[in-house]
């Protein structure tokens, strides 16, 4: 038998979660499979569970006066796919997320707590250097997503708190990429995701940014790689190219990553760089 | 209500209330007092099973095992061959083989009685591949043999391949694998049983009533017409229901002859993948000979993955061997075919029986050996056709005109084949590939004769018109077809004519709806049935029943596979259009364009609709229907991780339906549903080996599989 709590507002659901540590249930998409038992057999919890569904303070996407976009934990992937103030990467994701019926339904803190791997949203958050707002009974603290997601299927939440929105400074970028490899071209669970952006000014990297999805047992990203083309002179990426894309190799998990997925996503960051290296022209690169 | 005619399009009668949800499957059937059953089944693929111990049941739960059977009854399920134990007793010989059978009102608590049996196993080493079972890994599997060959045969025409490959310029060999394929119905395998009078009834979602009803009486030792089995509306099967449901109605028959009450069981979706029959893996390795520019003859070494039980196997591998020649007129040929036991699930009949495996192969084959000679493998396979009156692989003839080249130019030039075929050459991330295929309409040889002997019954009462057959509708549309074949023949309309799901305590045997026999075979005894039934229209409520009646001049000997192995084929051609995405591997298909020679389509809009899915289930076969199994386990098991083809996968496909009546058939109709799954996948590989510019040997072929390919060459 399962304990389900419906509350009617966060404080209350606060209340649940510290009394009780129900698991917070949200979309449902991740969940309900994994608690499934077979055909005619309720599914089965191995905690009480607690519907935040209905929780509006959690839901919606704002910008904050300095840029900041704040997503709400509730926002379905399929609210974040149409809505343009979202950033790129992020939206591009959430519009390739499973089949139309689960964007509808799969919500962002669901797809950032369930911390798959493969997971699709995760990958461009920890581009961007988002943070997430975690509530309790004692406040809010803040922390980053990369910091958040410990390892496949672990994160940093603690056993009163809930996510309560997902925060994403302004970042500055005139060289967009993402590409995902599914199984198929719809309804498919990621093979392989790749975001990169770059932001170029009168021929230097200002910035530039990667990170791989279903790569090990987290999204990887690494600042000091990055760094090895920052502040270089796009002029320069041929001669910085090989360093770099060994560098980022070696960040991949050599288990999770054989041959093809390793070196499809060398392909892609060495097309990217091409592009940047040609002056192509600025936006998305695809 | 106006006369149907053959060649309106229409509505199919079963589509509204499918797509509404009101059509009934049968896990929508509830009877009073109903019990669940869940089975217990095989975690080792190969070993002695040493103790079973069940947890204590409550109250009302039962547990079914080899024990249950009465002593006047058999432990096998008589499917073609009687192999295939019903519950596995003293050991096991593959994962997922049926040990016990939990009956009772609760399907957590069988959940939880499945969960908490425990089976002590002594555990032996098993053969998984063909290349175990080649190497007889573990020792030979079925009892009494000295190998791993279950079944074996080889049919030779022509010369001594000896002298052959003597006087050659060159000798191609090579070989092709194939892989698992899982049928993923909509609706997975699920079966009520219970008692009626001194009778047993089965409301079971199916292909074949009959079979069932055959291949379980024996476990009872009862009369066959002591079981009768109902056909629920079945969700798709693709030869998944041909014989398998008997895996599930077995266990039931025994536990409702201890238990009187009506049990259902139906199957979870990971069940029916991960415990399910599957289409053969092949291995398939022909040797040339070519001299002067020309293919002079082919050796052929045909491998099938049967899996633990023969079941349906050398009729599967037969045809394998009857189709390894494709649609050409080899010269001299020596072809073998060799049914490996191996301890996975039961290989079993899956759309294209066999044909399929051996058709991607000998195309490939083809388009290599013309890329060695220079020649566009289009013309090279057009110059080797097999003719009206040639001889195929059996010693048999062709029966009908072969309008393969009409039928190429049609989809050439809609395509734009040459001029693409030239531009895009080898290895430009382009291709366009070709392939050519074919499919023996109904049972090989004399069977349709020899075994099946179909009936087919039409009852007018009133001014509506029933027709009695065993055939099913499973979502191909046969319900539509046969209510037009005989509203046409009798000039009323479609409306007044029924065709209830068959119970067969009610309808004759009109034999398994497989094999693309039933619109050949069933339509056209329908139709002789409509034609007497019009004559004596005026006459008041009446029957008409016909027999099959097999044309003359068509021998057949089963014992030496030799003479007439089909009365007539399904012709086809495909070809493909892709680009790869050099960076990620990813093929973005631009085009397919097919030509069917089907005789003649019975309804247009059905047709289209077989082809639109058997080539991309064909499709799919070639590129990502991957299915592995890792000693003896699927690693597969559900449809996140076995991925079949989406509408966003594949554009829009041209299709061409060329007529071509055919004597025998209604309105000259031919089989068609499996013909149409035949070929697609060789154009696709074709198409892919020239974009990458690289031969590739195996399907399927996801994008990790590419990388491999390109690597290894």
């Amino acid at each position: 038998m399962n304990t389900c709590y419906i509350p009617e507002n966060l404080t209350e659901a606060l209340e649940i979660r510290r009394k009780t540590h129900a698991l917070p249930l949200a979309g449902g998409t991740d969940l309900m499979v994994q608690a499934k038992q077979g055909i005619g057999i309720n599914p089965v919890f191995k905690s009480p569970i607690m519907i935040i569904t209905g929780l509006d303070e959690l839901k919606g996407i704002r910008v904050e006066d300095d840029g900041t976009l704040v997503i709400g934990a509730l926002t379905t992937s399929a609210e974040i796919a149409a809505d343009e103030r979202v950033f790129y990467h992020i939206r591009t994701a959430a519009s390739q997320m499973g089949a139309i019926s689960l964007r509808n339904t799969a919500t962002i803190g669901g797809n950032i707590a369930n911390a798959s791997p493969k997971g699709d949203l995760p990958q461009p958050l920890i581009l961007l250097d988002a943070t997430l707002t975690l509530a309790s009974l004692d406040g809010e603290r803040e922390m980053k997503v990369d910091d958040f997601i410990t390892g496949a299927k672990k994160t940093a939440l603690n056993d009163d708190e809930i996510i309560k929105e997902i925060r994403v400074k302004p970042v500055e970028a005139n060289y967009l990429f993402y590409h995902k490899i599914g199984t198929r071209k719809a309804n498919a669970i990621s093979k392989l995701s790749l975001s990169a952006m770059a932001n170029v000014k009168d021929g230097l990297i200002l910035d530039f940014r990667a990170s791989s999805g279903a790569a090990g047992d987290k999204v990887k990203r690494k600042r000091e790689v990055e760094e090895m083309l920052i502040g270089k002179a796009v002029s320069d990426i041929p001669s910085l190219k090989d360093g770099f894309l060994t560098a980022w190799n070696g960040i991949l998990s050599p288990h999770a990553m054989p041959t093809y997925r390793r070196e499809s996503t060398k392909r892609m960051l060495s097309y990217f760089l091409d592009k940047i290296s040609e002056g192509a022209e600025l936006g998305i690169i695809s | 209500m106006a006369a149907t005619r053959i060649d309106d399009k229409i509505r199919r009668s079963d589509a509204l209330s499918k797509a509404r949800g009101e059509a009934k499957y049968v896990s929508d059937l509830f009877f009073d007092g109903m019990l669940y059953a869940m089975m217990l089944r095989s975690t080792e693929a190969r070993a002695d099973i040493i103790s079973i111990t069940p947890p204590t049941l409550p109250d009302g739960y039962y547990f079914i095992t080899a024990d249950d059977i009465p002593p006047e009854g058999k432990n096998g399920l008589h499917m073609i061959a009687e192999d295939w134990r019903c519950f596995a007793k003293g050991d096991v010989r593959f994962v997922g083989e049926t040990i016990g059978l939990f009956v009772g009102p609760s399907r957590a608590v069988l959940k939880s009685l499945v969960d908490n049996t425990k089976v002590e196993y002594s555990v032996k080493e098993g053969a998984y591949s063909i290349d175990d079972a080649i190497a007889i890994k573990g020792g030979p599997i079925v009892e009494g043999k000295e190998d791993d060959v279950m079944c074996q045969l080889y049919c030779e025409k022509g010369r001594d391949m000896e002298s052959v490959f003597k006087e050659a310029d060159e000798i191609l060999t090579e070989t092709f694998e194939t892989g698992f394929q899982e049928h993923v119905h909509l609706e997975t395998n699920g079966a009520v049983v219970m008692e009626e009078g001194e009778n047993y009834v089965f409301y079971i979602s199916c292909q074949c009533p009959f079979y069932v009803r055959k291949s379980v009486a024996g476990l009872l030792g009862i009369p066959v017409e002591r079981v009768i089995v109902r056909q629920t509306t079945t969700g798709g099967a693709f030869g998944g229901k041909e014989h398998f449901p008997d895996v599930l109605a077995g266990p039931l028959l025994v536990a409702e002859h201890k238990i009187h009450k009506p049990i259902k069981l139906i199957f979870d979706r990971e069940e029916d993948m991960e415990f399910s029959v599957k289409r053969h893996p092949s291995k398939i390795i022909y040797k040339s000979a070519i001299k002067d520019g020309k293919l002079i003859g082919t050796k052929g070494d045909i491998y099938y993955n049967c899996g633990a039980y023969l079941s349906a196997s050398f009729v599967v591998l037969q045809r394998g061997v009857f189709h390894a020649n494709g649609v050409y007129d080899i010269p001299n040929t020596y072809l073998t075919g060799y049914g490996m036991a191996t301890n996975t699930f039961p290989s079993d009949a899956f759309r294209g029986f066999g044909a399929p495996q051996t058709l991607f192969a000998i195309e490939m084959h083809m388009s290599h050996i013309a890329r060695r000679l220079g020649i566009d493998p289009a013309d090279f396979k057009k110059s080797m056709f097999l003719k009206k009156g040639g001889e195929t692989v059996t010693n048999g003839h062709v029966v009908e005109e072969v309008m393969l080249n009409e039928m190429f130019d049609n989809i050439a030039k809609e395509s734009d084949y040459y001029r693409k075929s030239r531009e895009y050459g080898y290895g430009s991330g382009r291709g366009i590939g070709v392939s050519f295929y074919n499919h023996g309409g109904a049972f090989t040889g004399n069977g349709e004769q020899a075994i099946i002997k179909a009936h087919a019954r039409l009852r007018k009462e009133g001014e509506r018109v029933i027709i009695e057959v065993g055939s099913t509708e499973m979502g191909q549309g046969f319900q539509t077809i046969l209510r037009k074949i005989a509203a046409a023949v009798l000039e009323i309309p479609i409306e007044n004519v029924d065709y209830p799901n068959p119970d067969t305590s009610c309808v004759p045997d009109s034999g398994p709806t497989a094999a693309s026999r039933s619109t050949m075979i069933v339509g056209r005894l329908i139709e002789r049935c409509a034609q007497e039934m019009k004559e004596r229209w005026g006459e008041g409520d009446f029957t008409v029943e016909k027999e099959y009646e097999h044309p003359d001049g068509f021998p057949w000997d089963q014992s030496t596979f030799r003479g007439d192995a089909y009365l007539g084929y399904g012709w086809g051609a495909a070809i493909v259009e892709l680009e790869i995405d050099r960076r990620t591997n990813e093929v973005v298909v631009k085009g397919i364009w097919s030509s069917h020679e089907i005789g003649k389509a019975i309804d247009e809009l059905i047709v289209h609709g077989q082809i639109n899915g058997g080539v991309i289930q064909s499709l799919g076969y070639a590129s990502m229907e991957k299915m592995e199994n890792r000693n003896g386990h699927f690693k597969q098991t559900s449809m996140s991780d076995y991925v079949i083809p989406t509408s966003m996968d594949f554009p829009e496909q041209y299709y061409h339906i060329q007529e071509n009546p055919y004597e025998f058939g209604p309105f000259g109709a031919k089989g068609m549903g499996e013909l149409v799954f035949n070929g697609a996948d060789a154009a696709y590989v074709d198409a892919l080996e020239r974009a990458i510019g690289k031969e590739v040997y195996k399907i399927p072929l996801p994008p990790e599989d590419i990388e491999e390919a390109l690597r290894n060459a």
